[in-house]
């Protein structure tokens, strides 16, 4: 990993490695053993077999950069030069993690790694070398969209609202989409609302043109320049309309909110983030929504590593499976708090694509191998990516969302279908 | 050689103070720029200082992840401690009671060190792991050495041990009197000196982290199942 490229400049006191790092993450990077344990339970390591894209090399390479600011050397005779291959190649190991935190969750030390990799990120984002790839246009896109997908507002909810379900206009609960849903997983969003018509409590919605970003896309790629901004306006625009809880399916949309968006917002927010699978579960629980078709089937829940790892969401999305009559809930041998990545997180399902259908793959293979009907997945990245990964692949299975699903149940009773 | 000796372990330990105070300057500057903002719900810090004890002292996560090289690791760890019990009656006078009664277990101690080293390092060459540290290969072979000499004097080439106090505790006290006699004692001296700037600094760390991450778990429920 020495390279050869051309040398960086001497970097100045301000360009240290460690500005946008915690004491905890800093204390993190010099705890980290080198076991190379996590190794065993890394996605990527399974698609790519490099370890020089592992955990425990990106903290030693990382460590070598703090050295060259901030080490007895750089003290007594200035910053050391660092290899630019050296950071190029760092700055590459580190967006093509997908931050699915599975090395964290299995470290024998216990570093919080879905949270120490993003924060990596800034620090090469800071210093010029990151994002990668259209990653960079974030910014100006979701600047001048909304969303990162460089859509229009008008194409955000029109052509998967339901018809008849009704939005108030203010109301103590609010559903936000989310721009991966609302352009590229139609089917879940739709899902969602279907479902919360059914439930038949009052909701609202901020409109198209003011449903921006929840700026996790932002985040994950180390470009938070935007966030205080995204934030406030969201939450202001919430307030504005009376909203105490704030809804949503997206992981990585409320591991985001709910994590961070106190942190930009500078206080509590001034209401709460649910997973639409708490508000659903609880819902079939109190009776307030019933599902009376039956579902001879065996589904298989992919936990997505936001919902799961991210904000602790694992048991509700399976008590709204078993709500279903007659269904039978299969699990993969890693699940909950250990579940394998699909291969769409971090950023890195576009720009690293073949890696992350070999993951989806991975995840459709097990599903199958464990004779699942349906592939029950909760989060509109792995939506489109295990889909895509679907393409062109031998072992096929009916993806479905959890909410896509029930909302069928519910539609097959209202229209009579046996 | 005495006075060569006696050169490098001051520097050693300055060494030790000088990598210990850079690394704190980094940890104390985050601390001061971290920014402020409302902080996470705290995650019953008792409850997770107790679990962190046990996760510590038996190395539960390495346990639950590889049960061959956790069995290495635990008994080098408990061994390698045990060792520097046993040796603290090197650096105290009088020799505290809990010291003194240690000594036995210190020389079994010894062995299992040894040995468990040398199981784990078998074991990571054997089983093709994926990530190999050569950094950490170099401590570990380091440590190993340590051990060796240590038993071979323990067995074989025993030195006076009036000596061998007289001049630790010199050392100590900035008054240093001269070396022991003995080749091994002087080569298990030196891979020690060498050892000392080196330390792993998952030791002093990893017990904060690991607390940190039981916290974390206690408040994962929290995240979005509170109020
Ligand atoms: S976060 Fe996931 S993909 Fe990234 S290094 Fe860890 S296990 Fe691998
Ligand atoms: S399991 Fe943890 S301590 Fe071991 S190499 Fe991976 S990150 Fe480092």
């Amino acid at each position: 990993m020495t390279g050869n490229g051309e040398k960086e400049k001497a970097a100045p006191d301000d360009r240290s490695f460690t500005k946008g790092l915690s004491p905890l993450q800093l204390i993190e990077i010099d705890a980290c053993t080198q076991c190379g344990e996590c190794l065993k339970y890394c996605p990527v390591q399974d698609v790519t077999g490099n370890p020089l894209i592992s955990p425990p090399e990106k903290i030693r390479v990382f460590r070598e950069f703090i050295k060259a600011t901030d080490g007895l050397k750089a003290r007594l005779l200035g910053p050391q030069h660092i290899d630019r291959k050296l950071l190029e190649d760092f700055t590459k190991a580190v967006y093509e993690c997908t931050t699915c935190g599975a090395c964290g969750q299995h470290c024998t030390v216990g570093i919080f790694t879905q949270r120490l990799w993003p924060m990596l990120r800034k620090e090469m984002v800071r210093r010029g070398l990151g994002p990668i790839g259209p990653q960079a246009n974030l910014p100006k896109v979701i600047g001048e969209t909304g969303n990162p997908y460089n859509r229009l507002a008008v194409e955000r909810f029109a052509p998967w609202f339901p018809e008849d379900v009704k939005v108030s206009e203010k109301a103590a609960i609010a559903y936000y989409a989310g721009c991966t849903g609302a352009y590229e997983a139609t089917p879940m969003v739709r899902g969602d609302v279907l479902v919360l018509g059914a439930i038949g409590e009052p909701f609202t919605m901020l409109p198209a043109e003011d449903e921006v970003c929840c700026g996790f896309p932002l985040f994950i790629t180390g470009q938070h320049d935007m966030l205080e901004d995204l934030v406030s306006r969201l939450v202001a625009a919430y307030r504005a309309k009376g909203v105490k809880t704030l809804l949503c399916s997206c992981p990585c949309c409320v591991n985001i909110m709910s994590r961070d968006w106190p942190l930009f917002y500078k206080k509590e927010l001034p209401f709460r983030i649910r997973h639409i699978t708490q508000f659903v579960a609880a819902a079939m629980k109190s009776g307030k929504l019933a599902i009376k078709k039956e579902l001879r089937e065996r589904l298989i829940y992919h936990d997505p590593c936001y919902l799961s790892r991210g904000v602790g969401i694992m048991e509700e999305p399976r008590a709204v499976l078993r709500g279903i009559p007659g269904a039978e809930l299969l699990e993969f041998d890693r699940n909950r708090l250990e579940s394998r990545c699909c291969g769409a997180g971090g950023a890195a399902r576009k720009i690293f694509s073949e890696n992350a259908i070999e993951m989806g793959r991975h995840t459709i293979a097990e599903a199958v191998e464990k004779k699942a009907d349906k592939l029950v997945l909760s989060c509109p990245a792995c939506y489109a990516k295990v889909n895509e990964a679907m393409v062109g692949y031998d072992k096929q299975i009916e993806i479905v969302d959890i909410m896509e699903l029930l909302a069928k149940m519910i539609e097959a009773v209202d229209s009579g279908t046996p | 050689m005495s006075l060569i000796l006696i050169s490098i372990a001051y520097l050693a330990y300055a060494a030790f103070w000088v990598r210990l105070s850079l690394h704190a300057v980094v940890w104390l500057r985050a601390a001061r720029q971290q920014a402020a903002g409302p902080s996470a719900a705290p995650g019953k810090p008792l409850h997770a200082f107790a679990m962190t004890l046990i996760d510590l002292l038996l190395f539960r996560r390495l346990f639950a992840s590889n049960k061959p090289l956790w069995l290495g690791s635990w008994a080098f760890h408990t061994a390698f401690f045990i060792v520097i019990l046993r040796h603290l009656r090197f650096f105290l006078e009088p020799v505290p009671d809990c010291i003194v009664r240690v000594q036995p277990f210190g020389v079994f101690a010894g062995y299992l060190m040894a040995f468990s080293l040398a199981y784990v390092i078998f074991l990571r060459t054997a089983t093709k792991t994926k990530y190999v540290s050569y950094q950490n290969y170099i401590i570990l072979g380091l440590v190993f050495l340590i051990s060796a000499t240590g038993l071979l004097m323990r067995n074989y080439f025993p030195p006076d041990l009036v000596d061998v106090k007289s001049f630790v505790m010199g050392l100590v006290a900035m008054r240093p009197a001269p070396l022991p006699a003995g080749f091994f004692f002087s080569l298990h001296f030196f891979f020690v000196l060498l050892l000392v700037p080196f330390l792993p600094f998952h030791l002093f760390t990893a017990p904060f982290v690991a607390f940190e991450a039981r916290k974390r778990e206690f408040r994962l429920d929290k995240v979005m199942h509170d109020r």
